[in-house]
């Protein structure tokens, strides 16, 4: 009985040769271009209008987010900022009324990354086990489950809000940070399901036969076959749960009770508000500090997005 | 020092830290609200400093957006963890919860002070159901005062504030020939619902106005005055710019303040803006509450309610919290800061900016008082008469379709 | 596990149902009042109008944003310099909330404050962008903002598909002399298929529960005409405090979702079955591997 079931790695058809000499050596080679030297002018412009558009928004942010209201209240929404100032930013941080308190967004930050780390996690962990269940032990009923997993994740969250708090407060879990993890790993499994499946329906059958044929069961095959191959898509489903938890507001006003409540309550709490006033550069200053979280994720791991799905994943 | 008497200090403070360590948590409130500007913080902690001051330890629970701090309260009523308070509009909006046996009452703090005799009877009428207070009151906000910009006006040429509707006209025309946007609008929903009902009270008068929303009579939405009314009401439309549709509130105070609109229809919680753009009433802008010495002064509000809790240290907590929230001081200092006016007549006036003090001598003149629709009307009544308002002033409705669409939602509310 | 799924999701679903045949208002009740809810759910304007806004939103927004995500990524595979920052630009928007980002759109789309007066400024006189105040062309207006904040995803999804074709496919067709835009047309886009299958799943999801764009941006307006059904229930919800038609009309959702799907979910059905049968053939027949 061989103990490293990895010793049968065939890579999953599809993938070229490149992206095996990518996976092996790290290294990338580029696609050689196949366009005329016009062409690729004219491909320069798309790119470049393409983007000065993408960024016209952003544009219109950050300068609100620098000018005083006087400025704005003018209502020259693309003019450049004629007094720059900073204190907006100050204050969106750490001195902006969030009700009595007047802390900014500082207050729920750590709240914020409590929540996110151990519900990507856990969500994680269940769509992979889920997919793999799905992809190569096929129990029955495992269709229809699917189905009934994509489909709830059509349904508004409002809708499901009284079963599932008076559900939670039978349990004693109603305004726990276990409670708030347990609904936001329970609201991400459609989707992460969806994209740990297709990822191992693009995997070999035979690979999971040869590793059963050695002897592993469920767990086995799961831990030291399936999870390590599933780093690339790891990243992408980290990615887009890290985005819509850290962004979240519904699930953890309402389940995460008031000691760990998330920062997008503060940032609600900044820019909505019913008949009080609105400082917009401090609401755009706050938006703003809030998106560098999963921006960064962005940045750091943009790589790995890319090549990630590239094994596979998006297969239908 | 002698040993005796340093024994006795010492056992003296250290009693004493006890007892204040025993009252370092006493009265617990955990209070819920959606006050969470920077205007609203410092009115809140006028409360809390109130509170704090009376013996309570205040536990804030802000959620911005009405719906929103309303929805959260019930979702934590419903999952065994209630607030001690929970903020919601002098309306019908916690009826449900009264039928349903979910809040406590605080009739030992009416009773003890007074409420029947110092509250106006609107409400009254919408703490007292059954003969019992579940809420209590904090302040009166009026959501139909007109605001306008002093250099506008000078610059349009008119010399003071219009007395009847037809001057108001008037006025505004003058406004649209000085190159001036006359009314600053902000075309969201419920911005177009309360317009509608300003101007009924102001134009269509109280009678029109009760008819509609505490008879629903919905013959009289069919009457031809009525229907006059609505052709008076989709005039303003003409005075607002093309840019009014999905305008925030602010906004369009802002083009007041900076003088490029000349008159906003909004409640009295616009003075927060002008206060932060520096602008003074009666120097940079004016405001005045209606047309003619005997105009209806609409009363809104905000009150708060105390959910179902069993536990006697917080049973107190609440009726702390009802007690202090009512006392004249608190009121003199929270509506100055809330840009409202106090919920009792008997308070010194000197605290209170100039429309204030006007909005405060108008309420000794009961015959002026009118609920606003939300004390006469369910919220979904409320919201389906929104949907035929929204309609008419955004689409070429004419006004009998609009009446025939007024007098279905009556009749199905 | 499928017992926490089951519980979750069918459980909210029924007892969603069960509500939707009740009178409730703020607080759920149980008593039973037939099909009233749903007829005044059938009766009412605002409920249609938000199915077609739907229908529009979502036909408009999946086709621009499948076209333009392809399209970017297409271009941004060509071996460009700045890939990173090309594709971090794109990316950003699926960042931010919309929450800002919408009031921002509804600045930049208001013709007295934004685009239209300012090009208006630079001389155009006669330029008119005012598509967010008029009742027939403000959901256009929405599905813009909506492309910017999701066809970065899109584009990234299809990004990786691309990456995934082989180097090699690109020499044979240069060699048999087939035109860059054919090899696209005929080989590269059947082999995405998947990518745009997955993208699909996932802008639908957005489509049927579109909110907080259109609530950032317009608030429903102007009047009624940019009603959306996930707006419609959560207004019931919340502030008319309509439990029951709320239910009722997420119900309704759910069946009409559930209908369109419903093809989609057999077609894959089959073919799984269709290629484990073939899978199952061909492994019956090849030569057994043996184990490392």
């Amino acid at each position: 009985m061989s103990a490293d079931l990895r010793a049968a790695v065939v890579p999953a058809p599809g993938l070229g040769q490149d992206a095996i000499a990518e996976r092996r050596h790290g290294v990338r080679r580029r696609p050689a271009s196949h366009l005329p030297r016009p062409a690729r002018i004219g491909l320069y412009v798309f790119l470049v209008t393409a983007a000065l558009l993408f960024l016209l928004p952003l544009y219109v942010m950050v300068a609100t987010s620098i000018k005083p209201m006087e400025e704005i209240r003018l209502g020259n929404l693309f003019a450049l900022p004629v007094k720059i100032t900073l204190e907006p930013w100050a204050q969106a941080w750490r001195s902006a009324c969030t009700g009595l308190e007047c802390g900014g967004i500082r207050t729920g930050f750590m709240n914020s990354v409590a929540i996110v780390v151990p519900s990507t996690v856990l969500s994680i962990l269940l769509g992979a086990l889920n997919g793999y269940a799905l992809s190569f032990w096929r129990p029955r009923g495992a269709q229809a489950l699917f189905v009934i997993l994509l489909t709830g994740a059509f349904i508004p969250y409002q809708v499901m809000m009284f079963p599932l708090i008076r559900s939670l407060a039978a349990m004693g879990l109603f305004g726990t940070l276990p409670g708030v993890v347990l609904i936001h790993t329970l609201f991400g499994m459609p989707v992460m399901t969806l994209l740990f499946r297709n990822y191992y329906a693009g995997v070999p059958h035979e690979l999971f036969m040869a590793a059963r044929i050695d002897g592993g069961g469920f767990w086995r095959i799961f831990v030291q076959l399936m999870l390590p191959m599933s780093l690339p898509i790891a990243v992408v489903a980290m990615i887009m749960q890290v985005t819509a938890i850290w962004n979240d507001f519904l699930i953890g006003l309402v389940f995460a009770g008031h000691d760990w409540l998330p920062m997008t309550v503060q940032l609600n709490n900044i820019i909505n508000t019913t008949t009080g006033e609105r400082l917009y550069n401090v609401n755009m200053a706050a938006t703003l500090l809030t998106s560098l979280v999963p921006l960064t994720v962005y940045l750091v791991s943009g790589r790995w997005f890319v090549r990630g799905i590239a094994a596979g994943a998006v297969k239908g | 020092m002698n040993t005796q008497t340093n024994r006795l200090a010492l056992a003296a403070a250290l009693a004493l830290g006890a007892l204040t360590g025993a009252h370092a948590q006493a009265n617990r409130a955990e209070v819920l609200h959606w006050w969470t500007s920077g205007g609203e913080s410092a009115a809140v902690k006028v409360l809390a400093g109130a509170y704090t001051a009376a013996g309570g330890t205040w536990v804030d629970d802000a959620i911005a957006g009405g719906e929103q701090a309303r929805s959260e309260a019930v979702n934590r009523m419903v999952g065994g963890k209630p607030p001690t308070a929970a903020q919601f509009n002098t309306s019908k909006q916690f009826l449900d919860l009264i039928d349903q046996g979910m809040l406590n009452d605080v009739d030992v703090v009416a009773a003890r002070n007074n409420w029947d005799k110092i509250l106006p009877a609107p409400i009254l009428n919408s703490i007292k159901i059954k003969g019992h207070f579940y809420a209590v009151p904090v302040d009166i906000h009026m959501p139909a005062w007109f605001w306008y910009s002093k250099p506008a006006f000078a610059k349009a040429g008119i010399a003071a504030e219009p007395k009847t509707p037809d001057e108001f006209f008037a006025d505004l025309d003058k406004l649209k020939a000085a190159g001036i946007v006359p009314l600053a609008f902000g075309g969201q929903p419920w911005q177009e619902k309360v317009t509608f009902y300003a101007w009924l009270a102001h134009v269509g008068g109280p009678d029109m106005y009760l008819k509609l929303y505490r008879d629903k009579d919905a013959a009289m939405v069919m009457s031809p005055q009525f229907k006059a009314f609505l052709t008076s009401f989709k005039r303003l439309k003409n005075y607002v710019d093309a840019g009014s549709p999905n305008r925030n509130w602010n906004d369009a105070t802002a083009m007041v303040i900076s003088g490029k609109a000349g008159v906003q229809i909004m409640g009295d919680w616009a003075k927060g803006e002008f206060a932060g753009a520096h602008q003074t009433a009666g120097k940079e802008f004016g405001c005045f509450p209606g047309f003619g010495p005997k105009s209806p002064y609409l009363v809104a509000g905000d009150v708060f309610v105390f959910p179902k809790i069993s536990d006697p240290a917080q049973v107190k907590s609440q009726q702390l919290l009802a007690t202090v929230f009512t006392a004249p001081a608190t009121q003199v200092a929270f509506s100055n800061k809330k840009g409202s006016i106090p919920i009792r007549t008997d308070v010194d006036l000197k605290g209170l900016d100039p429309c204030a003090q006007l909005g405060v001598t108008i309420m000794k003149d009961v015959s002026r008082q009118l609920p606003t629709p939300e004390m006469l009307v369910t919220p979904d009544l409320e919201g389906a008469l929104q949907d035929v308002i929204t309609k008419f002033w955004n689409t070429n409705e004419s006004a009998d379709d609009a009446a025939k669409a007024m007098a279905a939602a009556l009749k199905n509310g | 596990m499928a017992a926490t799924v089951l519980w979750v999701y069918v459980g909210s679903v029924l007892w969603s149902m069960r509500i939707s045949v009740s009178s409730s208002r703020t607080l759920p009740i149980g008593d039973f009042v037939g099909f009233k809810q749903y007829a005044r759910l059938f009766d009412s304007e605002r409920w249609t109008l938000s199915l077609q806004n739907m229908a529009l939103f979502g036909g408009l927004f999946i086709v621009a944003c499948l076209a333009i995500g392809f399209l970017l990524a297409v271009f941004i595979d060509q071996r460009v310099r700045g890939e990173g920052v090309l594709r971090t630009i794109f990316l950003y928007p699926y960042a931010m909330s919309f929450v800002a980002t919408g009031l921002v759109w509804q600045w930049m789309l208001n013709p007295e404050l934004g685009l239209q007066s300012t090009v208006r400024g630079w001389g155009l006189a006669g330029f008119t962008f005012d598509w967010i105040v008029r009742q027939d062309a403000v959901m256009y207006a929405i599905v813009i903002a909506a492309v910017w904040q999701a066809c970065g995803l899109v584009m990234a999804l299809m990004l990786a598909g691309l990456r995934g074709i082989d180097e090699s496919l690109w020499m044979a067709a240069r060699i048999d002399g087939i035109p860059p835009w054919r090899v696209y047309a005929s080989i590269v886009l059947p082999m995405l298929g998947p990518s745009f299958g997955t993208a699909f799943v996932l802008l639908s999801v957005s489509v049927v529960k579109v909110f907080d764009v259109v609530v950032a941006m317009t608030q429903g307006g102007p009047g009624l005409a940019s009603e959306v059904p996930a707006k419609f229930i959560i207004d019931n919800l919340l502030v008319r405090a309509n439990i029951g038609l709320a239910s009722a009309a997420s119900t309704v959702l759910l069946l009409t979702v559930l209908a369109l799907l419903a093809p989609w979910f057999y077609a894959r059905a089959r073919a799984s079955r269709n290629g484990e049968r073939a899978a199952r053939a061909l492994r019956a027949s090849a030569p057994q591997e043996s184990a490392a």
